[in-house]
């Protein structure tokens, strides 16, 4: 058989493999999310945040630790614009260098989270005022960790991943189990659970892609 | 090793199919990007992705991004057909069934 140029073959079956395991990883490296960039910042803003919110509003109008009022909820939005803007970096530099169909996956999911809280907000924001004050907190909070559950599955249907239906489907439990138990409540479980929960994912995603890769 | 593709049996060609091979079904990578994972020099990655072009294995699309031309490549159809019969060749020679 002759060659199609002077381009040297691998040398050996062996090496074959190794190379096309090597290129494969290389570019699987870059198009896969970094799970502990896109889950650890969110987990740890509801961990922190939800955990602080409990910790000030608990339940029966408990106050476990008394800070400031303004506290909780301050920390609780400056952890989650924290957690955006590594789940921007880290989305951007997934897609580097790749077109076509996962582009606009991407891009549409992007724009459905930003959607979905845009209607969240209207909403909840136009009939919170007519709830006693804790329960205007719960409403917030079990619309907003609702969303996030369903945007979770919706992920699993477009990557094919079992893994973010199981997330969205727990956070989901714990939300309804959370609004049952009533204001404080909601928190605890919401940050234990749902933050716990997150940090969780994040860490069992990279050890399975660690030990995938050797 | 005499009855291997000899379009992908070269290490350039073989590599550039490997990465690709990656790609998500419907994604294509962009020329620089490529040419950035394989560490090959642009004229080295242009002759061979011809090549590929050539034999069918690899589509290669020429767009504007505003002014600026991109350049990106997938396989097609036929060759990642023509890839997983190459790799599964290469460890049937690594592993051979045993005659009775």
């Amino acid at each position: 058989m002759t060659p199609v140029d002077d381009d040297a073959p691998p040398a050996s079956p062996a090496e074959t493999l190794a190379l096309i395991q090597q290129e494969r990883a290389a570019v699987a490296g870059t198009v896969s999310l970094n799970p502990l960039g896109y889950y650890l910042p969110w987990g740890a803003a509801w961990l922190i945040g939800y955990g602080l919110l409990f910790l000030r509003y608990g339940p029966d109008g408990r106050i476990f630790v008394d800070l400031p009022a303004w506290l909780p909820l301050v920390v609780l939005f400056a952890a989650m614009v924290l957690a955006m803007i590594s789940t921007a970096v880290v989305s951007a530099r997934r897609g580097r260098g790749v077109e076509g169909r996962s582009t606009w996956q991407g891009t549409a999911y992007g724009f459905a989270w930003f959607l979905a809280f845009a209607g969240v907000g209207s909403t909840t924001g136009r009939f919170a005022k007519y709830l006693p004050e804790q329960e205007q907190g719960l409403l917030w909070a079990c619309v907003s960790v609702g969303t996030v559950a369903v945007m979770y599955m919706v992920g699993s249907a477009i990557w094919l991943s079992r893994d973010m239906f199981v997330l969205g489907a727990w956070l989901t439990v714990i939300n309804i189990a959370g609004v049952a138990l009533g204001p404080g409540w909601h928190s605890l479980l919401v940050a234990v659970g749902g933050g716990g929960g997150l940090i969780l994912f994040g860490l069992i995603l990279w050890a399975r892609e660690r030990r995938r890769r050797g | 090793m005499a009855d291997l593709d000899p379009v992908i049996h070269a290490q350039a060609r073989l590599r550039i199919m490997a990465a690709l091979s990656a790609l998500a079904d419907g994604d294509r990578m962009t020329f620089p990007r490529l040419q950035q994972i394989l560490d090959m020099t642009a004229g080295n990655l242009s002759v061979h992705l011809t090549k590929l072009e050539q034999a069918g294995y690899v589509e290669v699309a020429k767009s504007f991004r505003g002014r600026t031309p991109t350049t990106s490549a997938a396989l097609s159809a036929r060759g990642r057909v023509a890839f997983d019969d190459y790799t599964a060749a290469v460890r049937a020679l690594l592993d051979p069934p045993k005659e009775s």
